[in-house]
């Protein structure tokens, strides 16, 4: 949950850059990446994006924090393709009397896929560091993602901190009081604390219409409103993303 | 001798190993040593229920996100529909997808694999609110990991849709309210909901994973091989999510029997025989 929170800084030209633009770059470069059939692009891609993360003044940690479940997914994706994975072997050996042997094509596969992992998770770890929650909300609902969706997605978030402050309080009290020791007692503390939140949901939900309603609230929440594309932005958007439309086609 | 008496005596500084009966004393045997070491060198997170982004190329992304498009438009009409009825209903699904994202947050320590991995979550949304805004729950969670935790991911979020919040929620559902047809108690239809919701979820992984890095390989026996790979974690993890389920869904009776009886999991007159 920590490494969900991470102040942007508002003077850097990315965070200032209309959501909308940055969205649709980010979806041209995956689709960039996903259809690449190769290790450059998607590399060069990955480079880029951590690189510009790292210009956002987001912390080497922070950033590992983001790419350790991609990399863990990663290694598995190489192994089981290395060994799996072809019919042209590249080493054998025999550990515990069992005869193990690589393959060189299920390797290369592998490495296309890691490679594609890094850049896709790059482009998007660069969108959720510069852009807010509720620009990209607004970015969504522009794009006609439902609205639905999208109201139910800026409760969540506006809640979700509150709830896990209150799942944190109970999850010490637990804790503190012996309620992890044993796999059985964990079990029925950890039942009792998701109970407990979806009791906190409820009781909240109701005191939060009431409030609401007395607000003015009719059933739909009021979306940010978008201010007129620029030019500038627009056209080095799409300078950018031609430029490596060019280098994906060589 | 009771443990207050020999409290006092450790208390006042009496010698108290007489007390002990060391003969019965026991070292911890080398698998608990084992499982603890592993435990302790190898805490990576394995968020196996999440195809990471990426890892899907394009053609089977687009198609994912076809199937999981229509199970989504039927879920936010059903929301629209409740909501002219009930204005608390879209605060309450906001709600309840912030408590599947926490809990779908935290690790569980899984002994066999000697790694943690993390519940589903969407088991309970179906019991609750039912299998198509149980979709809209986990789809909400799974966009929030997406673009801040880089669980999952934008490319792959159809496919994590899919085996998350559709076939999660309607073996969750289905399990839930068979058990409780064939007149089961609360806790075991829990229990069978939140085994079914997650092992459901795992096989469908297995599928969209197997289809995405396939390559030139037999589709089935490499879903063989990944749902082989998978089982170290994720068939305990089921069982843990079962008793987890359980244990929710009888707090819930026990403490607030009138929100079961609201969500129609329970009739009208449980919960009057209940008070």
């Amino acid at each position: 949950m920590r490494t969900i929170i991470h102040h942007q800084d508002a003077t850097h030209l990315l965070t200032r850059l209309d959501a909308r633009v940055k969205l649709l770059c980010a979806l041209a470069l995956l689709v960039m990446v996903l259809s690449y059939r190769g290790l450059a692009f998607p590399l060069l891609v990955a480079l880029l994006g951590t690189g510009l993360c790292l210009g956002l003044g987001v912390r080497v940690r922070l950033l590992l924090a983001r790419f350790a479940q991609p990399l863990f997914i990663v290694a598995m994706v190489l192994l089981l393709k290395l060994f799996t994975g072809g019919h042209d072997p590249l080493f054998s050996c025999t550990v515990a009397g069992l005869e193990i042997t690589g393959y060189g094509d299920g390797l290369r596969e592998g490495m296309q896929i890691a490679a594609r992992i890094v850049g896709a998770v790059s482009v998007v770890s660069l969108v959720g560091f510069s852009t807010t929650f509720t620009e990209t909300m607004a970015a969504l609902a522009w794009l006609r993602v439902p609205r639905g969706l999208i109201e139910v997605a800026l409760f969540a978030w506006r809640y979700l901190f509150v709830l896990y402050e209150d799942a944190m309080v109970v999850y010490h009290a637990q804790r503190n009081r012996l309620g992890y020791a044993g796999y059985r007692r964990g079990l029925s503390s950890f039942g009792t604390l998701t109970g407990a939140l979806v009791i906190k949901a409820f009781d909240n939900s109701q005191t939060i219409t009431t409030a609401m309603v007395q607000r003015g609230y009719d059933g739909t929440m009021p979306l940010m409103r978008h201010k007129p594309f620029r030019l500038a932005e627009v056209a080095a958007a799409l300078l950018v993303v031609a430029g490596l439309g060019v280098l994906w086609r060589i | 001798m009771k443990a207050k008496d020999f409290d006092l005596k450790f208390d006042e500084g009496e010698d108290v190993t007489a007390y002990l009966d060391i003969s019965r004393a026991r070292r911890p045997g080398m698998l608990r040593i084992v499982l603890t070491f592993l435990l302790l060198v190898l805490p990576v997170p394995a968020h196996a229920m999440h195809i990471a982004e990426g890892i899907l190329p394009l053609p089977w992304a687009v198609a994912w996100f076809a199937v999981a498009a229509p199970f989504v438009a039927l879920g936010v009409r059903r929301l629209n529909a409740l909501s002219r009825e009930d204005l608390s209903i879209k605060p309450l699904i906001g709600l309840m997808a912030a408590v599947v994202f926490i809990i779908s947050c935290m690790p569980i320590p899984v002994p066999t694999a000697g790694t943690c991995s993390h519940p589903c979550g969407t088991g309970i949304a179906a019991i609750l609110v039912g299998p198509l805004l149980s979709i809209l729950i986990s789809a909400v969670a799974l966009l929030i990991q997406a673009l801040f935790l880089a669980h999952g991911g934008l490319s792959t979020l159809g496919a994590d849709i899919v085996s998350m919040g559709v076939v999660g929620s309607f073996a969750g559902w289905f399990a839930f309210r068979g058990m409780r047809a064939m007149g089961a108690g609360l806790g075991l239809a829990g229990f069978a909901a939140g085994l079914a919701t997650d092992w459901a979820t795992y096989l469908t992984t297995s599928v969209e994973l197997a289809s995405g890095i396939r390559g030139d390989a037999p589709f089935l026996p490499l879903v063989g091989r990944i749902v082989l790979a998978f089982i170290p974690t994720q068939l305990p993890l089921g069982l843990l999510e079962g008793a987890m389920t359980a244990g929710m869904v009888l707090l819930l009776y026990r403490k607030r029997p009138d929100l079961l009886v609201r969500m129609k999991v329970i009739s009208q007159q449980e919960g009057v025989a209940h008070a």
